[in-house]
C-alpha cells in the first residue's frame, strides 16, 4: 500500500497530500530526497530509497516540468507496488489540468485521486495474472509482451524509463521494466567487465615499465646532462640528498625550504569566455542532426519556440554533451547519469522564442555542473582548525588513496600551506609498509622543520596514528596530518584496516587523494572506498570521505572531467587541487571554470581558453586556424590571456 | 558593369539628398527648432526615469539557511497562511503582492516584489541574481536550532555581508529569528551575541585567505576590535517572528520601512 502521495511546487510548497492515507511519515524522507538525489543531479535515477529508525520507504518522483510541479509516491520498501510509475503519470496528466499557480488548496483533486489508484490497482493485478500466466515463456517474450500491453494501454515513454529500480528478481513480476532497464549496468552488483579491464589495465602498465628499463641501462656511458624544457634559469643542484646516515640520527641543520607564497593563496586571473563561440561550436556538433529536420523548419522552431521539448528532440544534443564530457575524461557512467538528470529536468519544458535545443541543454548542464562542483559544506580549513584549537585538540587529518596518487607528496604541500598560515602542523608516518615511505615523510618534515612521529615498519597503523595523536595534544599542535600506505579499493583486508584506522582514531577529515589522471576507475575508487569505509567499519555511524584533493592537475591540458566523476560519486567538494612537485602547487578549485571547461569544445575549435589549474602552458590559436603555441612561466599572476 | 551600378547609385543617392535638403529647407526655421528641441526632451525624460527607476526598487530578498523557514514566511507574507506545509526549496520563489495585512487597509498600497531563494548550499549561486535590486535583505535564522548551525549561518551570513552589492548600496539586512512560538528558541539578543563571535572569528580566518578568495571583496568591521554589527557599512537590525503562527509583524515592519508604500 502507499504510505504517501504528494504534490509539490519546486519552490517548496506542498500543494496536495493524500488525506486517506494519512499516515505521517517517519524521519523527513522527502526532504531527504531533495537534498540526497533531485539537487544532486541524480533525478534521472528510477527511485530512491530512505532508511529510518523503524522505518524503509522508496520513493519515485515525476516532474512536470513546464510548470514547476514534482509528483513524490512514497511506500514501503518490502512492498513492491507496480503500479506506482503508472500512478504518478495518470496522478501528473490529472492534476495539470486542474493547476492553477494562484490556487493553493485543491481539495476536488481527493475524489480523482481515489478513481486514479484503483484504476491503477486494477490494471496491476491484472498484469500480474497476465504475467503469472506466461511464466513459462522466456524472459524476453516477457518483456515484448510487457511492451506490447504498455503500449497497447498507451502508458507515456517516461512510465517505462522509471521501472522500478528496487531489484525483484522474479523475472515475470519485473516484465514491466522494459529492454533498457535490464540491459543497463548494474549499479553496484560486481560487474564482470570491470574486472576485466582492471587487469588490461595491470598489464599494460607492467609493458610499459619493462620497456623502460632497457633503455636506461645502454645510455649509463655517457653523462647525462640536463634537459632545459623552458627558459627557467638553470638549476644548479639537482642531487637534494641530504649528507646523513641511514636511519637519519644526526641533526643537520637545514634551512627551512621557504619557496614564497603557496599557490593557494595567490589570486586567479579570471578569463572572460564569449558565449556565442561556445554556442556556434555547440551548433557545428549538432548540425548534422538538425539537417535531417530541414533547415526551415527548425529555423521557425527556433523564432517561434516550441510547444513542448519531447524527449527525442533532448537525445541528440544531449548525446553531444555527453560526448563531449567524455572526451574531457568523465567517467561514462556519470555522464550518462547526468545526461538523463538533465533530461529529467528539460522534459515538457516550453522552449522559449529565439533560443536552440542545443543552447538550452547547454545551459541546463552548465547549471547542473556548478550544482554539483558546488560544496554542499564549507571547505575553510583554516576555520575549522581554529575551531579545534579553541576545543584545544589537535585537528587530525587522514590521506587516503589509492597507490601512487601523490598521498605523501602533497601531504607535504598541505604541511607548507599551513605553515604558512601560522598554524603548528606534525605529521604522522602511518605508511609502514612501502620502503622509503617514512625517510620521505622525514625528509619533507625537515625541509619543512616541522615535527614528525614515526614508528618505523612493520607497526600497526592505527597504533602509530593514535599514538601521533596523543603526542599532538601533549605538545599542544594545531594539525596532525597522517599518511596512509595507497591501497587498492578491493583489497579488503587493507581496507579493512584502513577503516579500523579511522574508527579508532576518529579524525576531523578523511581527505580521499585521487589523481586527475584517473578515468573511469576513479567511479569504481570513490565508491568502493565509501562502501568499504561504511561496512568495515565497527560503528554504527561511520565516517565516510569528507573532501577529495585532486593531484596531477598539471598533467592534463583541460580534461578536467576526473574532478565531476569524483564528486559526483562521493558527494564529497574537492578541497585542494594539487599542480605539481613543489610545495607551492596547491589550489583551491573554481568552481565556474571547472563548469565551463567541461562543456568548451575541444582543441580543434576557434576560442582561447586559459587552463586555470595548469600555470605553466597556454595554448592560443588564431582565427583563420594557424596555430600559435605559448608556454608562459610559471606565474599566474602574470599569466594573462588574449584574443 | 558593377562600376556602373555604383554611380548610378551614386547618382540617385544625391538626388534625394539634394530633395531632402529642399524639403527642410522650406520648413519654417521655429518649426524645426522646435521639432528638435521635443526630440531632445523626450530623450532626456526618458533617461531620467530609467536612472531614477534603478535606484526606487521594490524587491526584498528573503535568504538563510535551509529549513529555517523562508517558504513558510513567504506564503505568510502573501496570503497571511502556510497552506500545507513545505519542503526542501529547489528553485526561488518570488512575486509581487500587496501583503496580506494590508489588503483589507484601504487606499492605494504599492505592491512589493518578495523573492525567496532557497537556502540549500548547492543553490547558493542563485542569490546573486537577486541582490543587486534589492532595497531589504532578509536573513532567516532558525532560532530553535541555532547552536548546531550557527557557523554555518554566520558563514553565510559573512558571506552576504562582504558582497560588494550588499555593501556599495548599503542595503539594509534585517536578521529575523524564526520559530520563536517554540519554548526552547533563543532570544534575539543571544543570536545577535553570538553571530557576532563567530563573524569576528570568521574574519580572522577568511582574511588569511582574501587574497585568494575572489568572492569576498570586502572586510567587515574594524581591524583590532571585536565584530559589532554596528560597524557595518550598511544597516543590520535583528527582530524575532514565528512563521508557523503567523506573528510577522516586525518582518512586515521592516519591509514596509524599507519600501516606501
Amino acid at each position: 500500500m502507499l504510505e504517501q502521495l504528494l504534490i509539490f511546487t519546486r519552490g517548496g510548497l506542498i500543494l496536495w497530500t493524500c488525506k486517506e492515507l494519512g499516515n505521517a511519515l517517519r524521519g523527513s524522507p522527502i526532504d531527504t530526497l531533495i537534498r540526497s538525489c533531485l539537487l544532486e543531479e541524480r533525478s534521472g535515477a528510477a527511485s530512491f530509497n530512505y532508511d529510518a529508525p523503524g522505518t524503509a520507504y522508496t520513493l519515485k518522483w515525476t516532474f512536470h516540468n513546464e510548470l514547476g510541479l514534482v509528483f513524490v509516491a512514497v511506500y514501503q520498501r518490502i512492498l513492491h507496488l507496480l503500479y506506482v510509475d503508472d500512478l504518478l503519470a495518470m496522478v501528473k496528466r490529472e492534476f495539470s489540468d486542474i493547476y492553477d499557480p494562484k490556487k493553493t488548496v485543491y481539495s476536488d483533486f481527493d475524489d480523482i485521486f481515489r478513481q486514479l489508484r484503483k484504476e491503477a490497482e486494477a490494471r496491476a493485478e491484472e498484469i500480474r495474472k497476465a504475467k503469472q500466466e506466461d511464466k513459462p515463456v522466456s524472459n524476453n517474450m516477457g518483456n515484448d509482451s510487457g511492451d506490447g500491453d504498455d503500449n497497447a494501454k498507451g502508458r507515456k515513454l517516461e512510465a517505462h524509463s522509471k521501472g522500478s529500480f528496487v531489484a525483484n528478481r522474479n523475472a515475470p513480476a519485473k516484465g514491466i521494466a522494459n529492454g533498457k532497464e535490464n540491459g543497463s549496468s548494474n549499479n553496484g552488483a560486481f560487474d564482470v567487465n570491470k574486472l576485466q579491464k582492471l587487469r588490461a589495465k595491470g598489464g599494460k602498465k607492467t609493458d610499459t615499465i619493462v620497456n623502460k628499463v632497457p633503455k636506461v641501462e645502454t645510455k649509463k656511458k655517457i653523462t647525462k646532462k640536463n634537459r632545459i624544457w623552458d627558459d627557467s634559469p638553470k638549476e644548479s643542484k639537482l642531487d637534494f640528498t641530504d649528507p646523513v646516515s641511514e636511519n637519519g640520527d644526526e641533526n643537520i641543520q637545514i634551512v627551512a625550504a621557504d619557496q614564497g607564497e603557496s599557490m593557494m593563496d595567490k589570486e586567479e586571473i579570471i578569463s572572460s569566455e564569449s558565449e556565442s563561440e561556445e554556442d556556434e561550436e555547440a551548433e557545428k556538433g549538432t548540425k548534422a542532426e538538425t539537417k535531417k529536420k530541414g533547415w526551415f523548419s527548425s529555423m521557425f522552431q527556433s523564432i517561434a519556440g516550441k510547444a513542448n521539448l519531447e524527449k527525442t528532440d533532448l537525445e541528440p544534443a544531449l548525446r553531444a554533451l555527453k560526448d563531449r564530457l567524455m572526451t574531457k575524461n568523465v567517467a561514462e557512467e556519470i555522464a550518462e547519469k547526468l545526461c538523463e538528470s538533465v533530461a529529467a529536468s528539460l522534459e515538457g519544458k516550453k522552449l522559449g522564442s529565439f533560443t536552440r535545443i542545443s543552447s538550452t541543454v547547454q545551459a541546463a548542464m552548465e547549471e547542473a555542473l556548478v550544482r554539483i562542483l558546488t560544496p554542499r559544506r564549507s571547505i575553510d580549513i583554516l576555520r575549522d582548525v581554529h575551531a579545534s584549537k579553541e576545543q584545544r585538540k589537535p585537528y587530525v587529518v587522514v590521506f587516503v588513496g589509492v597507490n601512487g596518487v601523490g598521498k605523501s607528496t602533497n601531504l607535504a604541500k598541505v604541511a607548507y600551506w599551513l605553515q604558512q598560515h601560522d598554524v603548528n602542523v606534525m605529521m604522522a608516518a602511518c605508511d609502514t609498509f612501502r620502503s622509503g615511505a617514512v625517510e620521505q615523510l622525514r625528509t619533507h618534515a625537515r625541509r619543512l622543520q616541522i615535527p614528525i612521529f614515526e614508528k618505523g615498519y612493520e607497526k600497526d597503523p592505527a597504533i602509530v596514528a593514535k599514538e601521533a595523536i596523543q603526542e599532538a595534544t601533549r605538545n599542544g599542535l594545531d594539525v596532525v596530518l597522517v599518511d596512509t600506505a595507497g591501497r587498492m579499493q578491493d583489497n579488503e583486508p587493507l581496507m579493512r584496516a584502513l577503516s579500523k584506522l579511522i574508527h579508532v582514531n576518529s579524525p576531523d577529515l578523511v581527505l580521499f587523494v585521487g589523481e586527475a589522471l584517473v578515468g573511469n576507475d576513479a567511479v569504481d575508487q570513490l565508491s568502493k572506498f565509501n562502501q568499504k569505509l561504511g561496512e568495515l567499519s565497527p560503528s554504527a555511524s561511520p565516517r565516510l570521505i569528507d573532501g577529495i584533493l585532486l593531484t596531477k592537475f598539471d598533467t592534463i591540458d583541460d580534461k578536467v572531467g576526473a574532478a565531476l566523476s569524483m564528486v559526483y560519486i562521493s558527494g564529497a567538494p574537492v578541497m585542494f587541487v594539487g599542480c605539481g612537485q613543489s610545495y607551492t602547487d596547491l589550489k583551491k578549485l573554481n568552481v565556474n571554470h571547472a563548469a565551463s571547461s567541461e562543456l568548451s569544445p575541444d582543441l580543434t575549435s576557434l576560442f582561447v581558453e586559459v587552463n586555470h589549474f595548469n600555470s605553466v602552458n597556454f595554448v592560443s590559436f588564431a582565427h583563420n586556424g594557424i596555430l600559435v603555441y605559448q608556454i608562459a612561466e610559471r606565474h599566474p599572476v602574470t599569466c594573462k590571456w588574449r584574443k | 558593369m558593377d562600376a556602373n551600378k555604383a554611380e548610378q547609385l551614386k547618382a540617385e543617392l544625391q538626388q534625394w539628398f539634394n530633395q531632402a535638403e529642399l524639403l527642410i529647407r522650406r520648413i519654417p526655421p521655429n518649426q524645426l527648432y522646435a521639432a528638435v528641441g521635443i526630440v531632445l526632451l523626450t530623450v532626456f525624460l526618458f533617461v531620467l526615469v530609467r536612472v531614477f527607476k534603478r535606484t526606487i526598487s521594490n524587491t526584498v530578498v528573503l535568504t538563510g539557511l535551509s529549513g529555517s523557514g523562508k517558504t513558510i514566511l513567504f506564503y505568510q507574507l502573501r496570503d497571511g497562511s502556510s497552506h500545507q506545509g513545505t519542503v526542501t526549496s529547489m528553485e526561488p520563489n518570488e512575486s509581487i503582492f500587496v501583503l496580506h495585512s494590508e489588503t483589507s487597509k484601504k487606499g492605494k498600497i504599492k505592491p512589493v516584489h518578495v523573492v525567496d531563494v532557497p537556502g540549500h548550499s548547492r543553490l547558493r549561486s542563485k542569490l546573486d541574481e537577486f541582490l543587486p535590486q534589492a532595497a531589504g535583505v532578509v536573513f532567516v535564522v532558525d532560532a530553535l536550532e541555532f547552536l548546531p548551525n550557527s557557523r554555518a549561518a554566520s558563514e553565510y551570513l559573512y558571506d552576504i555581508l562582504t558582497k560588494a552589492s550588499v555593501v556599495k548600496k548599503k542595503i539594509p539586512l534585517l536578521i529575523l529569528c524564526n520559530k520563536v512560538d517554540k519554548v526552547t528558541a533563543h532570544t534575539k539578543e543571544f543570536i545577535r551575541k553570538q553571530l557576532e563571535k563567530e563573524i569576528d572569528k570568521l574574519r580572522a580566518s577568511r582574511t588569511a585567505l582574501s587574497a585568494a578568495d575572489i568572492t569576498n571583496e570586502f572586510t567587515l568591521g574594524v581591524p583590532g576590535e571585536t565584530f559589532a554589527f554596528s560597524q557595518c557599512r550598511n544597516k543590520v537590525t535583528v527582530a524575532e517572528a514565528s512563521g508557523l503562527t503567523g506573528d510577522i509583524s516586525q518582518l512586515e515592519q521592516f519591509i514596509r520601512e524599507h519600501v516606501k508604500p
